[in-house]
């Protein structure tokens, strides 16, 4: 049982929903469950009739969002990429009425993601970056055993079709759903108005839906330009996947290196993230690790920066301060409510080892992959790497990069404010390697049917 | 009129030092015995540097030139009738300065707007950090009147909230040509930082004497 729906069972905190819950993919709002397990499976549509064929039978095993708090499992989604689109036979205007972004593939817009060096679309694993990607299927579920068989489902459709499996990956992170590097992850989420949830404590203000799911007003008060037509358009959403290697190798070392024992160590990997591995947040446990306060989603969310505003707790250039600023003063007029993203991580690989010291450790394929979803999620994205993920102006730490999940330049710093001078630990290495990504359009089930009949 | 190059300035530079000077003593053969002379004055003191590879400017996202963090916007507009006026009334309203609106924005180093052709057209332009487009969508959610107030002398302005408001600033902005930053890695957070820093330093030898 996932723990919103605990939390859900505990202040029965369920409404009606002002979306059509019915129509919206499950993936969109439906939380990982707990523990998870599942696979991503990716394909190339051969002939645009098989392509269809494979929407027409694949349809009616994808779930929706309807009760999305009270989460059955297993279940299936779908994305789309725009050379899947195209591959489909989708008329001319329609696929020039999506944002160009996602046009041109995330790949082509490695610029603008400051997709370079070790994360260069050119190192990526064989499957990604060259318009080959058509669909992404996900398998989710809380079972070794109903992921086979939600799996097998799917892989029955996709039989005796000129369909290409090009990657299948399996997830799951057992024991303790802990990522790569040791931590409990997936805990801030953002909180969707009129999704028919009310948001756990420290989720914030709830964001207008249209941020998130393609027909409804956003921020702004007005629906973003959706893709043509409107069936095809409405209740969908788009997903930005990426695949990281977590070098848990260079990890360790760096932490054997700043730290002199246990204690110093974990307190340093907690500075990195703003969250002790156990998903305390330091500004709740500043000193020492409190398990039980890491795992009550009541609590291990509820909080703000208003008593560290000098981050002499949770350091202005640590993981989560960056992805979620919350009330920390930035530099630049910023409304943080409009760079967010609904997040569905998918651990993959052995756990993780903190005896793993080798640069062959490094290599073990093992990491993350990221579903991030928006109905702007290319523009998000592109905001998220260059603003808070590679630098650290917006926040006032100069030229300092995300410790987790930025691709960091040689001699990188991170700064841990405290009294009465700060320490600044050099070394930070490139933690997670990028070796994949795809942009998705994932349609609601009346446009995954339209697509299906197309050309009848 | 508007925005020709959609790329930088430096992307085209592929032709030898050598080669630059003799393109640019052809294109001076007939300018004046003044500006020839000044020509070759100023040649004989670049002559080491033309060589050298240019700065590297860089796009400022979909238009605009960028050098390091510093990225320039020029515009020019044409108003609608009575736009001037009342444009120019709003400006003085702010004392000019539109201080302390615009230094909320935290990247903007400056701004200047100038009225041309009979106060039938505005020249803006303006100096920020980063990327052109990067923040729009925060303006939008943040300051949507102030950008409206302004824009709507604008001819053909659809509204800051239209979703064809970013292809109109694009219509009318011109990439420059030539974009000198004496400081081009110093954001604007930086070098408010660096002045409480400077500060800070200052008091604390106060203390130590």
């Amino acid at each position: 049982m996932s723990s919103v729906n605990e939390s859900a069972a505990a202040s029965g905190a369920a409404r009606e929903s002002m979306l059509d819950l019915h129509e919206i993919q499950a993936t969109v709002l439906r939380p990982r469950p707990a523990p998870y397990f599942g696979t991503h499976v990716l394909l190339r549509i051969d002939e645009p009739s098989a392509g269809r064929e494979l929407f027409r039978r694949l349809t009616p095993h994808i779930d929706s969002a309807d009760s999305w708090w009270s989460a059955k499992t297993p279940w299936l989604s779908v994305g789309i990429s725009y050379a899947g689109l195209k591959a489909l036979g989708l008329p001319e205007d329609s696929l020039q009425s999506f944002p160009e972004a996602f046009r041109q593939g995330m790949a082509a817009r490695a610029r603008q993601l400051g997709d370079a060096g070790l994360n260069d679309p050119k190192n990526w694993d064989a499957a990604y970056g060259k318009g080959e990607v058509h669909i992404g299927v996900q398998a989710f579920s809380d079972s070794e055993e109903d992921r086979r068989r939600i799996l097998g489902i799917a892989r029955e459709q996709i039989d005796g079709l000129s369909v290409s499996i090009l990657a299948m990956q399996d997830f799951g992170a057992q024991p303790g759903d802990l990522n790569s590097l040791g931590y409990k992850d997936g805990i801030d989420q953002p909180a969707i108005e009129g999704s028919g949830f009310d948001p756990l404590p420290g989720q914030g203000q709830p964001i207008k839906p249209g941020e998130f799911i393609l027909g409804y007003p956003g921020e702004a008060g007005f629906p973003l330009p959706m893709p043509q037509p409107d069936i095809l358009g409405r209740n969908g959403t788009f997903v930005g996947f990426r695949k990281y290697q977590s070098r848990v190798g260079a990890f360790n070392r760096f932490l054997q290196a700043h730290g002199s024992n246990e204690a110093e160590r974990e307190l340093l990997a907690a500075k990195l993230v703003g969250r002790w591995r156990s998903g305390a947040p330091l500004v709740l446990a500043p000193d020492v690790d409190n398990p039980s306060l890491g795992a009550d989603a009541q609590r291990n969310n509820d909080f703000d920066y208003a008593n560290d505003s000098r981050g002499r707790q949770a350091p202005f250039g640590c993981h989560i301060r960056r992805m979620n600023p919350r009330d920390s003063k930035l530099t630049r007029l910023t409304d943080v409510k409009i760079h967010r993203l609904i997040r569905r991580g998918t651990t993959y690989g052995p756990p993780y080892d903190r005896n793993a010291l080798s640069e062959a450790d490094d290599e073990v394929p093992r990491g993350a992959i990221f579903l991030f979803i928006s109905a702007k999620a290319m523009a998000t994205i592109e905001f998220l790497q260059q603003e808070w993920i590679n630098d650290g102006n917006f926040i006032g730490i100069g030229d300092e990069r995300d410790p987790i999940i930025g691709l960091q330049e040689e001699d990188a710093k991170f700064t841990i404010p405290r009294d009465p001078v700060r320490r600044l630990v050099r070394g930070i290495e490139t933690f997670n390697v990028l070796r994949g990504g795809e942009y998705f359009f994932m349609p609601s089930i009346s446009a995954l049917k339209w697509l299906a009949g197309l050309h009848q | 009129m508007a925005s020709q190059s959609q790329t930088a300035p430096a992307s085209e530079t592929e032709l030898t030092g050598a080669q630059k000077i003799q393109q640019i003593r052809e294109f001076f053969a007939d300018a004046s015995d003044v500006g020839k002379r000044a020509l070759e004055n100023v040649l004989k003191e670049l002559s080491g540097q033309v060589s050298e590879p240019p700065p590297p400017i860089e796009s400022a996202g979909r238009v605009g030139a960028r050098l390091g963090k510093r990225s320039e916007l020029t515009m020019i507009v044409p108003l609608v009738p009575g736009g001037a006026k009342r444009l120019r009334t709003f400006l003085q309203l702010l004392g000019g300065n539109l201080s302390p609106g615009a230094s909320k924005v935290g990247t903007l180093h400056d701004m200047r707007f100038v009225f041309i052709d009979n106060d039938t057209r505005l020249l803006f332009a303006t100096s920020f950090d980063g990327d052109w487009d990067t923040y729009i969508d925060d303006f939008i959610a943040l300051i949507p009147d102030y950008l409206d107030l302004m824009d709507s002398a604008w001819e053909g302005w659809p509204g800051i909230r239209d979703p064809g408001a970013k292809d109109y600033l694009v219509k009318h902005q011109i990439t420059a040509e030539g974009w000198f930053v004496a400081n081009p890695e110093l954001t604007l957070a930086e070098i408010q930082r660096q002045e409480r820093v400077s500060k800070a330093v200052d008091e604390f030898l106060d203390k130590v004497q």
